[in-house]
């Protein structure tokens, strides 16, 4: 084995970058539950777009604003969320800086101005692809996957001039979410349009769930892997299981896509394959969440640093989100579920749960150590609390809707029954806003005020500070 | 050593990509394989394609509408089929680009809506939802309207033509069809269990011209009637039966007005079960006998009887001459409505033995036409004489009572 690579120097965090990105993230983020708030409350009021005229009402139609939700939150709110945490990260990880401040930039303006912004503007206009996960029009697909070449030109290179012996686990995930979405993304955006009906299906269900488990799910693990021996300050319980965890996860994590479509015309070998990815997929979490959780024995069960508790809570989520995918995918359980309001609980479980607790983990504890950026930790403990609680009452609520319109659809009455016993669920869901939608305001509040530099106050009062450069040796113990 | 090393991670790296190429390989390229010789196999010689109207309207289903209310998708699975009709084949979809599968289902399936109803309810529907189905979630589309339900803009227009695509080269493809298709489906017998069931259009909404109906009984849980006629008819017919419900401005025919007719249980019992082909009056088959019977008891409790005066015997006789000479064709010598050119109407005659109609809308009907009907308006062909006792004729034909 090669010795021990630490850091000499403390190499340069591009502070601006993570700041703009993070407040564009959580700008982003409330938008996006601004549509989805929306499109709730059609469903309770459909005629709230009844407008008569030329075109009024058509923008706020239900489809359109579903559509702008769900991109506004992969992309908005997690992407820029994303990005926040890797300009804090890969210095850290790799001891060396960026490419570029400049490339930066470019990013950020291409990223909120050339994708998110634009694109919920043509899809509000009637500009869209009925494509799950997919919906921007081509021509914002374009500039995403230039966003995400830059992104690799950005955060890569660091990488590879360290070298890749003794790669910290984050690190790995880093790398397979960069390179795996830039191929993941055309294929679920693009090829449908030429691969007509059955066939191009099987494209979207791979892409449906690449966009969660090659995008989302690797970032949001690289900050679990990240944060917790960061903010603990000790090592990760096992790095052997931190691999074991990466490579079963990308191995399996494609193989996941036909089980959107079981019982479809789709060949039933595909869709067993699929399941049984599934399946094992389930296994390789709880290996993934103990390790993290072992990780984070001594820091108490609910630690004082913020940051850290959103992350912890996120590992939990994704346990729980992962055996639920594994269960949902089995035949017995998928035929009644499927359709039903239970795979919209399971998704918020996933993207609300899992995906938002660790990244707003990921973007406080990068916020705590930008010495001049403010930071309010009493606000950020109250958005936990809010946020915890919005999330247990939604994905409950919607868990049991989908068992009441699965348990009506199997009968014989009319259709419409199943949408009147799903109301007063509906409803539920729609006051879920409130403590989500208060505790995602905290969250924005929590990061532009309170003291200058009172992010490095609280890591202190919470655990005593490490100095930045001291956390880097963390990452670099080998295997 | 650390070339070495060096070697393993661009090995690794290359297995990654290698994972990933193979998921696509696997659940992707290869199924799609599958699913092209399964095509070849199955599908009809000319499958029609969409129109440049349909098309459109697929642009308008798709991008603000549909896509994520509605699947389109019927999966091989009991409850779907018996929902929905025949599961969807691999060729039903060749001219999907991109697919509109779906995989939520707020609204119902729509894989085979196309038959289903009819071209003014669609409209109306999309107008005002909730004018025709109470307690719809579906959001109104009044932009692809000018302003009135029977007024569609050219997206309107589109969009009911691509509706009504849907489920269309299935039911083209016919008994041949489904007959090749079943031999050379490259498929299990459970699958061909659900691909080719006996129904390829399940929806029991659908109206069909002849069926089964069922004896409904006398009595019935009023509450419960009201309660399902509100919910499920008032839309149309009015709260008080009289035609005039929300939703009945933009249909043609119109909404019968209930209160206007009296109704023998198996003239309710096979509306219900059958709805009415031609019109906008779907099926009701999916509730069961003692709410049918329930809504029965409703619907005749629209119509106050009234003292029939007897008539002097020269206006019948006027009234039989005329009816043979110039209604019997359609409405048959009994009045049953099977006269010898019923059958070539897209809406049936009225059956007067089952139904009769109040003089007043019986005489309305003889001197106007009803409007979206094959009935016309005899006024330029008949005295005004002949007209009434017309009129007064066939409110004879009626058997009272369940027969």
């Amino acid at each position: 084995m090669s010795e021990l690579r630490r850091p000499t120097s403390s190499p340069a965090v591009e502070t601006q970058l993570v700041y703009a990105h993070g407040l564009a993230a959580l700008i982003t983020l409330l938008i996006s539950v601004g549509f989805g708030v929306l499109a709730s409350i059609e469903l309770l009021v459909p005629d709230l777009a009844a407008g008569h005229g030329a075109w009024q009402g058509a923008w706020l139609s239900w489809g359109r604003l579903r559509y702008d939700h769900t991109q506004g939150i992969m992309l908005g709110w997690l992407g820029n969320a994303f990005f926040a945490f890797l300009y804090h990260a890969v210095p850290l990880l790799t001891g060396r800086s960026v490419t570029s401040a400049r490339l930066g930039q470019w990013i950020f303006g291409l990223w909120n101005f050339a994708v998110v912004a634009p694109g919920w503007v043509l899809v509000l206009a009637g500009f869209s692809q009925p494509l799950e996960w997919a919906e921007f029009p081509l021509v914002i697909d374009a500039f995403v996957v230039l966003a995400l070449v830059l992104a690799i030109v950005q955060f890569l290179p660091p990488f590879f001039s360290r070298g890749l012996e003794d790669l910290y686990v984050s690190s790995w995930y880093v790398i397979g979410a960069l390179v795996f979405t830039l191929l993941a993304y055309p294929m679920g955006n693009v090829v449908p349009e030429l691969v007509p009906g059955a066939r191009g299906a099987a494209f979207s269900g791979l892409w449906i769930h690449d966009a969660i488990g090659l995008y989302v799910t690797p970032l949001a693990v690289a900050i679990l892997y990240f944060v917790i021996p960061a903010a603990t300050r000790r090592p990760i319980f096992s790095h052997f299981l931190s691999m074991l965890g990466f490579w079963l996860l990308f191995f399996l994590y494609p193989l996941n896509g036909t089980h959107h479509y079981i019982f479809s015309v789709i060949p039933m070998s595909a869709q067993i394959g699929a399941i049984t990815a599934s399946t094992l997929l389930g296994v390789d979490v709880v290996i993934v969440v103990a390790n993290l959780l072992l990780s984070l024995r001594g820091a108490g069960w609910f630690p004082r640093d913020v940051a850290l508790r959103f992350v912890s809570t996120g590992a939990v989520f994704y346990l729980i989100v992962s055996i639920q995918g594994s269960v949902q995918a089995q035949m017995s359980v998928n035929q009644s579920v499927h359709f039903s309001d239970w795979v919209i609980g399971h998704s918020h479980l996933a993207m609300l749960g899992f995906a938002s607790f660790s990244a707003a983990g990921g973007l406080i504890h990068a916020w705590q150590r930008i010495p001049w950026a403010r930071y309010n930790p009493r606000m950020l403990n109250w958005s936990y609390w809010f946020l915890f609680a919005g999330v247990i009452i939604m994905v409950t609520d919607l868990t049991i809707a989908g068992l009441v319109e699965a348990h009506v659809w199997q009968t014989a009455q009319p259709w419409l029954e199943s949408v009147r016993a799903a109301r007063p669920y509906w409803l539920i869901r729609t006051l879920s806003v409130v403590p989500i939608g208060a505790g995602f305001i905290l969250l924005l509040i929590g990061i532009t005020t309170g003291d200058r530099g009172g992010g490095l106050g609280a890591v202190k009062a919470s655990i005593g500070l490490e100095p930045i450069e001291e956390i880097a040796p963390v990452f670099s113990e080998p295997l | 050593m650390k070339r070495l090393l060096r070697m393993s991670y661009l090995v690794a790296g290359v297995a990654g990509l290698g994972f990933f190429a193979m998921s696509v390989l696997l659940l992707a390229v290869w199924p799609g394989r599958v699913l092209e010789q399964q095509i070849r196999g199955t599908s009809p010689d000319h499958p029609l394609r969409l129109t440049a109207s349909e098309e459109r309207g697929r642009t308008v289903y798709g991008r603000a509408i549909h896509a994520y209310c509605h699947t389109q998708q019927i999966r091989y699975l009991p409850n779907d089929v018996a929902r929905f009709g025949a599961a969807t084949l691999a060729w039903e979809t060749i001219f999907d680009y991109p697919q509109l599968w779906g995989t939520r289902r707020i609204g119902p399936d729509l894989s085979r809506e196309g038959a289903v109803r009819s071209a003014d309810w669609q409209l109306s529907h999309l107008y005002a939802p909730r004018a025709l189905v109470a307690d719809s979630v579906m959001p109104p589309f009044p932009w692809l309207f000018d302003g009135a339900p029977d007024r569609p803009r050219q997206e309107g227009q589109d969009l009911l033509a691509y509706l009504e695509t849907l489920g269309r080269n299935r039911a083209l493809a016919g008994p041949e069809g489904e007959t090749r298709a079943r031999a050379t489906c490259n498929c299990s017998d459970e699958e061909k269990q659900f691909a080719f069931g006996p129904v390829l259009n399940a929806s029991p909404a659908m109206a069909r011209r002849q069926g089964d109906y069922s004896k409904l009984s006398e009595s019935g849980d009023l509450n419960r009637g009201r309660e399902l006629y509100s919910h499920n008819c008032a839309g149309c017919h009015g709260t008080r039966g009289e035609g005039d419900g929300p939703g009945a401005a933009g249909l043609r025919p119109r909404p019968e007005n209930l209160s206007d007719h009296d109704y023998t249980l198996d003239r309710l019992s096979f509306s219900l079960w059958n709805g009415s082909a031609g019109t906008a009056m779907p099926a009701w088959r999916d509730l069961p006998v003692q709410d049918l019977s329930a809504l029965a008891q409703v619907v005749r409790g629209f119509h106050a009887a009234q003292p029939e005066p007897t008539l002097p015997q020269d206006v019948l006789d006027l009234g039989s001459r005329v009816y043979a000479a110039h209604c019997a064709q359609c409405h048959g010598e009994n009045g049953a409505g099977d006269g010898s050119a019923a059958g070539q109407f897209p809406i049936a005659p009225t059956n007067f033995r089952m139904q009769r109609p109040s003089l007043a809308a019986s005489l309305r009907a003889v001197r106007n036409g009803v409007e979206g009907t094959p009935m016309a308006p005899w006024t330029s062909q008949l005295s005004e004489a002949e007209l009434s006792a017309a009129a007064y004729y066939v409110r004879g034909f009626f058997q009272g009572g369940n027969q």
